[in-house]
């Protein structure tokens, strides 16, 4: 069985003026389909430089990414950009369109992937539903709490059916309560719908509500632990 | 991405920021409604003169002068009697003698006008300006006259525009020349018949009729006036091609040794009419400049709102939105407002051009064009601005090819922004 996700010593170097800064050192990691993977570690250790390389948002120093076996450091940037489509991201500061109601949100990747205004406001209001944000939907962010905000953005990262869904610290600007029900919602888009999933956090019971752990610390992967099977 | 999700796209980032789209709208709207404003007067203006001039002028004929060189007083005069040596010359069908005198005339409630005295003969005159030199009431202007024939322009019998009759047909008027070569100078004066009042003839005439002058036998001219010299001589060709305008304006001039000029209607139409698109062009340069200024507003604003939207534009890449698509999306901004501007600036330029030339109506143009000298008679010219299909389209056109032009580098800098880092612009 092929990975979804694969990193192959992966080097991030970034250029701080003249003084080179090491965000990632060397990383391997494997994710298989239908998993649920928690990048746990203190702020600066990488995580989000490993999730941005992952999600093809940006090109490593060295080493490889492979999505479904395939290289994707030879992609050009008109096939990275494909690649996107088919990657979910949810952020840490939701990113919404300020101007877009939850349903424009919604269907804005479904309009960039080319598809109908039919076709995607359906599959937005049933994602919008399957978030249980059903009465929502002609909301703006501002109309909304930091919760149904990130429930809008992870319906969002769903839109296009990706292959999987990255995470960067999804709960860290939301307030506890809020937070376990974000969690529950992404272990039910896991369990129920087979959605492979990479979340980071530093949220130590967050991580281990899922199947596995990876601990990272200055630029690499120090340890690692299964949660559940 | 579909082409009406770019343009609903553009239009929402464009209805966030209303104030700001609308003034840098106005700075588009001004510089074209300047350029169109400018175009279509100018337009006018020499649509208005041009037709004027066309009958005024008779293109198959050519004006001679006395005098070469330019300035140059060699006291060379025209004969009334040279026309029969021009008369002879190859495509010539006729030559008419003009004598020109500025004098009075005196109506029967003893009233005097100034006016300019013209020493024609009727019939040839008829025949060269045959659109022009025509009765108001259509009745025949005599061709074999009697010597107290007067023949009076439109203006002097009816001044005003409004019927109250200086002088009318059948009327008695005498005829008042004020003599400079005796001294004392003195007024000499015959008693004239009105045998037509001539139609309106409007704006300029080179040698052909004039609404402001009167006219008598030549014969009676060269007895009242006391001279065989005559001021004009207007020569009606059989054809009116460059060729034949040209060969016989050179024959004519070596006839006479190089002493006089010749002038060609269509010469002087053709100048006058380029002078005013050049002016027209030059003036439109200049509106243009204010066009640029409304460029230069367009491209600050998009730069401001590239800034603005780094971190919206990181995330439409992590999307997956293509760097032509964000590219299309900031394009179409600037091409919603400079198409908007430039309809709007056409409409505004046009309703512009309109109020400037009711302004000037009432006593504007009128007055400057007014100096009839010598050989030109001018009369009020009205104008109706002209706004040309390709003036329209051409400004709404550079309004929109503006607007993108300043709008290409932010938006290329817009496509090129790298999605990690423009997720982390705060
Ligand atoms: N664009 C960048 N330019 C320079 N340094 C960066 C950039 N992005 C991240 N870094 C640095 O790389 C290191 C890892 O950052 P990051 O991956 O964001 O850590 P984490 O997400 O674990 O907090 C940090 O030292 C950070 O300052
Ligand atoms: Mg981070």
């Amino acid at each position: 069985m092929t990975a979804v996700v694969e990193a192959v010593n992966l080097r991030k170097v970034y250029m701080l003026g003249k003084v080179p800064v090491e965000a990632l050192r060397g990383v391997n990691l494997k994710v298989e389909e239908g998993e649920f993977l928690s990048v746990l570690g203190p702020s600066g250790s990488g995580k989000s430089t490993l999730l941005n390389l992952i999600g093809a948002l940006d090109r490593p120093t060295s080493g490889k990414v492979l999505i479904d076996g395939a290289d994707i450091s030879t992609f050009n940037e008109d096939r990275l950009t494909d690649l996107r489509r088919k990657i979910g991201f949810v952020f840490q500061f939701f990113n919404l369109i300020p101007r877009f109601t939850a349903l424009e949100n919604v269907e804005l990747p479904m309009a960039i992937a080319g598809l109908g205004k039919e076709e995607r406001r359906k599959r937005a209001v049933k994602l919008l539903e399957t978030v249980g944000l059903a009465d929502r939907i002609n909301h703006k962010p501002a109309e909304l709490s930091g919760g149904e905000q990130q429930r809008v953005a992870i319906a969002r990262a769903l839109a296009n059916d990706p292959r999987f869904l990255l995470m960067d610290e999804p709960t860290g600007n939301i307030d506890s309560k809020n937070a376990s029900e974000i969690i529950e919602l992404v272990e039910r888009l896991n369990e129920e719908k087979g959605v492979t999933i990479i979340m980071v956090t530093h949220d130590q019971r967050l991580a281990k509500e899922t199947h596995r752990t990876v601990h990272m610390l200055d630029g690499l992967i120090v340890d690692e632990r299964v949660n559940k099977p | 991405m579909k082409p009406t999700d770019v343009w609903s796209y553009a239009l929402s980032a464009i209805k966030l920021r209303k104030l700001r789209a609308a003034l840098t709208t106005l700075g588009v709207v001004i510089g074209i409604a300047a350029i169109v404003a400018l175009l279509s007067i100018t337009q006018g203006l020499q649509t208005a003169i041009a037709t004027q001039l066309q009958r005024g002028f008779a293109t198959d004929a050519l004006i001679v002068t006395a005098g070469g060189g330019l300035g140059a007083d060699t006291g060379f005069s025209l004969l009334v009697n040279d026309t029969e040596t021009i008369s002879q010359v190859g495509n010539v069908t006729t030559a008419l003698a003009i004598i020109q005198r500025v004098g009075y005339i005196k109506n029967a409630e003893g009233k005097a006008r100034r006016v300019t005295i013209v020493g024609v003969d009727f019939k040839a005159y008829k025949a060269i300006y045959g659109s022009t030199f025509i009765a108001e009431d259509g009745a025949d202007i005599p061709s074999k006259p009697e010597n107290t024939a007067v023949i009076v322009g439109k203006r002097v019998s009816d001044p005003w525009g409004n019927g109250t009759r200086f002088c009318s047909k059948s009327d008695t008027v005498e005829v008042i020349w004020t003599n400079t070569t005796a001294r004392p100078l003195r007024n000499e004066s015959y008693t004239g018949m009105v045998v037509a009042v001539l139609q309106e003839v409007g704006g300029f005439s080179l040698g052909g009729p004039s609404d402001t002058s009167i006219y008598i036998p030549i014969t009676q001219a060269q007895s009242f006036f006391r001279t065989d010299k005559c001021e004009i001589i207007i020569v009606k060709l059989k054809s009116d091609d460059k060729a034949t305008i040209e060969s016989t304006a050179k024959t004519i001039r070596s006839l006479f040794g190089g002493q006089v000029a010749v002038t060609s209607a269509a010469a002087v139409l053709s100048i006058i009419s380029s002078v005013f698109s050049t002016m027209g062009l030059f003036l439109a340069g200049i509106a243009a400049i204010s066009l640029l200024v409304a460029g230069i507003g367009i491209m600050n604003i998009m730069i401001v709102s590239l800034m603005e939207r780094t971190r919206e534009i990181g995330i439409l890449k992590a999307l997956g939105m293509k760097n032509r698509t964000v590219l299309l999306i900031f394009l179409t901004e600037a091409a919603i407002i400079g198409l908007m501007g430039a309809i709007i600036g056409v409409g505004t330029g046009y309703g512009l051009a309109e109020l400037v030339v009711r302004i000037f109506a009432n006593g504007g143009f009128g007055g400057g064009l007014r100096q009839g000298g010598q050989v030109a008679a001018a009369n009020v010219v009205r104008i109706t601005p002209v706004l040309t299909p390709t003036v329209f389209l051409g400004a709404i056109a550079f309004g929109l090819v503006v607007s993108l032009i300043f709008a290409l580098y932010p938006a290329w800098r817009a496509s090129r922004l790298k999605p990690v880092e423009a997720l982390r612009y705060e």
